[in-house]
């Protein structure tokens, strides 16, 4: 497939700080390209090169084979990260006013039926839910009909059923043919939409891969986690595991690393045996968000293992 | 789609957000009322008396005129921007067709609109509250392109403002600090022979100056007032210019 958006050595800094340190990817026709990465990484300044609203110290950034400040603005749909627009225009209006900067717009009422916002269409975009605000600014995005869609961080403050929705229309659009480069903070946005998934890191692209290649390279083993109950005594000398199981010890109980689908009910009937109380147990395969954490050295303070303990001997 | 439309799209879309905020509205069309009657019915013109408004009441016209011409655009050209900024919305346009010269055109028909009729509201309180009369010939029409070019040079320069200012405090207090000094000292309010000598070249300066000449000539004094048009029209293509390649396109 043609190659649509190329990023080749990107580089760019805002003062000291070293925003895109030589960033090179390209997405092809009709994929779904999902970037993520921590707050800072430099996720916005690569969608901004990659449209041409920002200026790069060196490299090139092309889209449909042209500079981006050139490209035909009639193909390409962008979302920025933090967008406000005007408060005090009706959704229809909204939506009718970008639709007038086109050559060739869909209707704003099929666009705002398209997000679900049909009912709302007479409602000041200020007087709007802030998931309603969201779908509004997407149906901006989707007015003319783009061939590539950028979309940053679109899916944020958008309760689950709306986000649910907005994903079932990228999925449209990107079996339609579009493509759509998306940033995400929801790791399951972007595991579910994205055909591959590149994570920056301190404006370097740290890996670029499919989601399934991705967790099976970092995202490490699925667990079994077991919280117990209240101040009850873990006593896991008692716990006989099988041999290839290793465990972690938590604040709040022990997280068994290792255990496939199979090997669940056993590991649990030797907590039972071993009379260990627990209030949960919960099984989890790795995903992005293992991936993530892996290689950004990013951890929740509360998902820290408070102590690393072997059973039976084995670690 | 033309140009046009697409400056259509914005002029409308601009239209609906001014006409939506109430206060902005009653402020506009208030601050000439009150100039009217704070300085032509309280402090009243004294022509033979000495002091500040020591000419008779029609020359103060123009003055009231370049009042709105210069402060509305200004503030609300500048904050408009700084608004736009805040909300990523010219990182948004610069994805669109529209340009930043179709942006700022559509903006200064909105104010040359809004401005326009506060300008009518404005003559017809003079005319009412201070008892001026204004000559009623085809020529004091001319008054409409000296209104909507002198907004559309302050346009520019709002833009300018805001552009530079980094919030729309910053674009209100900077408005301020260059509005009144040119207010006062481009023949408005202020007579030349009221200024030293050695200053009074430097009216030649302010754009204010030329405007207020030429809608003074055709409200009081009479003569040649193209001249003085034709410098405006040149100033406010300048202005115009410059107000275009101010606006942010990228960060």
């Amino acid at each position: 497939m043609d190659e649509v958006l190329v990023a080749d050595d990107l580089r760019k800094s805002y003062g000291d700080t070293e925003a895109l340190s030589g960033v090179s990817l390209s997405v092809a026709e009709g994929e779904v390209f999902g970037l993520i990465g921590p707050n800072g990484a430099g996720k916005t300044t690569l969608v901004r090169a990659l449209t041409g609203t920002t200026t790069v110290e060196s490299g090139m950034a092309t889209i449909l084979g042209g500079d981006p400040t050139a490209v035909n603005r009639q193909r390409l749909g962008l979302l920025p990260q933090d967008f406000t627009p005007a408060g005090r225009l009706t959704a229809r209006e909204l939506v009718a006013y970008y639709a007038g900067l086109y050559d060739d717009a869909r209707s704003p009422d099929a666009v705002l039926d398209e997000v679900g916002l049909a009912d709302a269409a007479d409602t000041w975009y200020e007087n709007l839910s802030g998931g309603q605000q969201r779908r509004a600014c997407i149906a901006l995005t989707l007015v003319n009909d783009p061939d590539v869609l950028f979309l940053d961080e679109p899916t944020t403050g958008i309760d689950p059923a709306g986000r649910r929705s907005l994903w079932s229309l990228v999925e449209s659009l990107a079996d339609s043919g579009t493509t759509v480069f998306l940033t995400s903070h929801s790791m399951a946005e972007v595991e579910r939409l994205a055909d591959r998934v590149g994570l920056l890191n301190e404006g370097q692209l740290v890996t670029v891969g499919r989601p399934d290649e991705l967790v099976a390279e970092y995202g490490g083993e699925s667990r079994l986690v077991v919280r117990t109950a209240g101040d009850a005594d873990l006593d896991l000398e008692s716990v006989t595991l099988a041999p290839a199981l290793r465990t972690e010890t938590t604040e709040d109980g022990v997280t068994v690393y290792g255990v496939g689908p199979r090997e669940i009910g056993d590991a649990v009937a030797a907590f039972d045996e071993a009379g260990v109380v627990y209030e949960s147990l919960v099984w989890k395969q790795p995903g992005l968000e293992e991936v993530y954490l892996s290689l950004t050295g990013e951890q929740f303070e509360a998902a820290r293992p408070a102590a690393a303990a072997a059973i039976g001997g084995h670690q | 789609m033309s140009s046009l439309a697409r400056v259509r799209s914005e002029f409308v879309a601009s239209w609906h957000s001014f006409l939506r905020r109430r206060t902005a509205v009653f402020f506009t069309f208030f601050f000439p009322a009150i100039i009217v009657v704070i300085f032509g019915a309280l402090v009243q013109t004294q022509p033979t008396g000495g002091g500040l408004f020591a000419e008779p009441k029609e020359y103060y016209i123009a003055g009231y005129l370049a009042v709105v011409v210069l402060f509305t655009p200004l503030s609300r050209v500048g904050s408009t921007i700084a608004r736009h900024r805040d909300g990523n919305r010219f990182e948004k346009l610069a994805t669109t067709p529209l340009s930043r010269s179709e942006w700022l055109l559509a903006h200064s028909l909105v104010n040359v609109v809004v401005i326009g009729l506060a300008a009518l509201l404005l003559l017809g309180l003079s005319v009412l509250v201070t008892g001026a009369s204004i000559p009623l010939s085809a020529p004091t029409l001319a008054i409409v392109p000296f209104v909507a070019l002198g907004v559309t040079l302050f346009c520019g320069l709002g833009a300018i403002i805001g552009s530079v200012a980094d919030s729309q405090d910053g674009v209100i207090a900077a408005s301020n600090a260059i509005a009144l000094p040119l207010l006062f000292l481009s023949e408005t309010f202020v007579t030349p022979d009221l200024l030293p000598s050695w200053f009074v070249p430097a009216l030649n300066l302010s754009p204010l100056t030329f405007f207020a000449r030429g809608v003074r000539a055709l409200t009081y004094t009479g003569g040649d007032w193209t001249t003085n048009l034709g410098i405006l029209a040149a100033l406010s293509v300048v202005f115009f210019a410059a107000g275009t390649l101010a606006i942010p396109q990228t960060d």
